[in-house]
């Protein structure tokens, strides 16, 4: 089945709420709507809406995929845009696949309006990755998150993004205002693959272990799945998205560290990177390296009490 | 925004309790019962502390003088001095760090005997802190226990403890929350003294060994709490200021009356770190 046209169905039903309206949207019938919905329904395994005989409604499910299919949706006419604006030069950029969307999307549209002559060919490739396809030079310039450690390639300006937990809405610690790390102990913690960001995760586990929380497991993944049911708390930077809670983080102390990378410096490369570090600190909140706060160590006597 | 549900959670831990909180930079505040008259036990050393250093400022006395401390002088308690069997020579500001660190009865009334309970006062009221006053020494605190329960420590019978002039506001070293953590502003805002001298104390204060009340809100390594307690049959305080990474500083002064007149109240210590902490958290958002 063509999953992405299947989700697109999704989300438009998802937001009309009514099977007709939706399918005078798509310009189709109602029946092979339905139909294609069930489809979708048995492919994930899961009722995506309660048919009732006066309304429909998204189902719990539904509600946890609506956001997911959204955003493949709109990577899918992202891709197609980028193709028809094939003409001239390429430069091909990795990005890390959990790069919020909107960033994306508006990586791209800063580097077109300043490089209109240059076709940007992004692909979702983890830091690791990256650095690899970089030597090979199956991209040209990457976005990769620090720390990070290979030799001949060239890095742009760090950008800090201070990070917050996410949990599951009905979670005890979303009543506080703010949380510290070491409210967290005992909780399970979802990460980005290790193979694909092994600076993150060791940096990012380091911190933990400093601040007094060292995760019962450490689940690896990107989806918000585990967190939503309650499994595992992430850290990311704020959402808002349905059953989830975002709490800022006591001192800062977890943040996502990004920059720019490449090995053969071109101007496009260069055209890019100031447009990387405008857009990062424009639209994904982003601050220069100098900013992230320094850790102050109480001077409490309790140690030797 | 709600307030937070203080009283239930005073209620849950078996006390009544009173809370004022002051984010230092923004003036926000926020409290429970925040201008009750309330005794304030052993918390009465902070403002002997903060005249102690305004007199150094001034030249009055010499902070590196010396005194010697003999049996005569000596004060029921627990800690420092009090607990000591010898003769003991030291110099004035060894002596505040001693009452405030561990809060040492015997290092405490020494040094009042030098600073002068009047000066406290006078003090006091030139910081518009009218419901603060300084009205017995640590000696008189334990013997006017004994005479109001006609025995010594420990009081433990409810009957005696209604007696007690050192559970009445009017009687005793009182204050209320709001003046107590406006003490601590002014100490954290180099305004209580000389700024050298404000920022001695709150060295001394975050030396203070008690992790139990105040503290046990922020079980953090990278947040600061320096306060002073203050026990009294029935009675729990802290009063001080947590300081957050971010540079966030917070006067909070929380005040505990148990139902049970048990010497050992684990549960009213502890509220008094968790009632901090929901107001600080409150503060913040």
């Amino acid at each position: 089945m063509d999953l992405v046209r299947h989700l697109r169905y999704f989300t438009v039903v998802a937001e009309e709420l009514h099977f007709g309206n939706a399918a005078i949207r798509l310009g189709m019938a109602q029946p092979p709507l339905s139909q294609r919905i069930k489809r979708l329904e048995e492919e994930l395994g899961v009722r995506l809406f309660d048919r009732s005989a006066r309304q429909v409604r998204l189902t719990e499910a539904g509600h946890l995929l609506v956001g997911e299919a959204r955003e493949i949706v709109a990577r899918a006419d992202r891709l197609r845009e980028l193709v028809r604006h094939g003409a001239g030069t390429v430069l091909k950029l990795g990005v890390p696949p959990d790069l919020a969307a909107a960033v994306i999307a508006a990586l791209v549209a800063g580097f077109r309006a300043s490089n209109p002559d240059v076709r940007l060919a992004p692909a979702e490739i983890w830091t690791a990755d990256q650095v690899a396809a970089l030597t090979e030079g199956a991209i040209d310039v990457g976005i990769v998150r620090h720390p990070i450690s290979a030799p001949g390639l060239r890095f742009g300006q760090v950008l800090v993004q201070p990070h917050g937990v996410l949990l599951a809405e009905g979670d005890p610690l979303a009543q506080s205002g703010e949380l510290h790390l070491a409210d967290l102990a005992g909780r399970e913690l979802l990460l980005p693959p290790k193979e694909g960001e092994p600076g993150l995760h060791a940096a990012t586990l380091a911190e933990c272990r400093h601040h007094g929380y060292v995760p019962a497991q450490v689940h690896q993944g990107v989806g918000l799945g585990l967190v939503l049911a309650g499994v595992a708390v992430a850290f990311g930077a704020r959402v808002d998205l349905p059953g989830l809670a975002w709490r800022p983080l006591l001192g800062s102390p977890i943040s996502s560290r990004v920059s720019t990378a490449w090995r053969v410096e071109t101007d496009a490369v260069t055209g890019f990177s100031a447009v990387a570090v405008r857009t990062l600190k424009e639209s994904a909140g982003m601050t220069d390296e100098a900013a992230a706060p320094v850790r102050h160590i109480s001077r409490r006597p309790g140690m030797l009490a | 925004m709600n307030e937070p549900d203080l009283t239930a959670l005073f209620g849950s831990a078996g006390v009544t309790g009173w809370l004022h909180a002051a984010d230092l930079r923004s003036g926000r505040e926020v409290g429970l019962g925040s201008d009750e008259p309330l005794p304030i036990a052993s918390i009465f050393k902070v403002p002997l502390m903060v005249e102690f250093c305004r007199q150094a400022d001034a030249g009055l006395v010499d902070p590196a003088s010396r005194v010697t401390v003999g049996a005569a002088d000596r004060v029921a308690g627990p800690t420092g001095l009090s607990a000591m069997l010898d003769d003991v020579t030291i110099s004035l500001r060894d002596l505040a760090y001693l009452m405030i660190a561990v809060s040492d009865n015997t290092a405490a009334d020494a040094l009042l005997a030098r600073v002068g309970r009047d000066a406290v006062n006078t003090m006091l009221a030139g910081f518009g802190l009218p419901g603060t006053r300084v009205r017995q020494s640590c000696r008189e605190i334990t013997e006017s226990m004994a005479e109001d329960s006609g025995h010594g420590w420990p009081y433990l019978d409810p009957a005696d403890i209604t007696r007690l002039r050192v559970l009445d506001p009017a009687r005793t070293n009182s204050s209320t929350p709001r003046e107590m953590a406006a003490l601590f502003g002014l100490i954290w805002r180099d305004e209580a003294a000389s700024a050298e001298s404000c920022a001695w104390m709150r060295g001394v204060l975050n030396l203070q060994v008690w992790p139990h009340r105040l503290a046990s809100g922020f079980p953090y390594d990278d947040v600061g709490v320096g306060g002073k307690t203050g026990t009294l049959p029935t009675l729990r305080n802290e009063a001080g200021v947590v300081e957050y990474p971010d540079g966030g500083q917070y006067a909070v002064a929380v005040f505990t009356r148990s139902v049970s007149t048990a010497l050992n109240q684990p549960r009213a210590d502890a509220v008094i770190g968790t009632a901090a902490r929901m107001a600080v958290d409150h503060l913040r958002r």
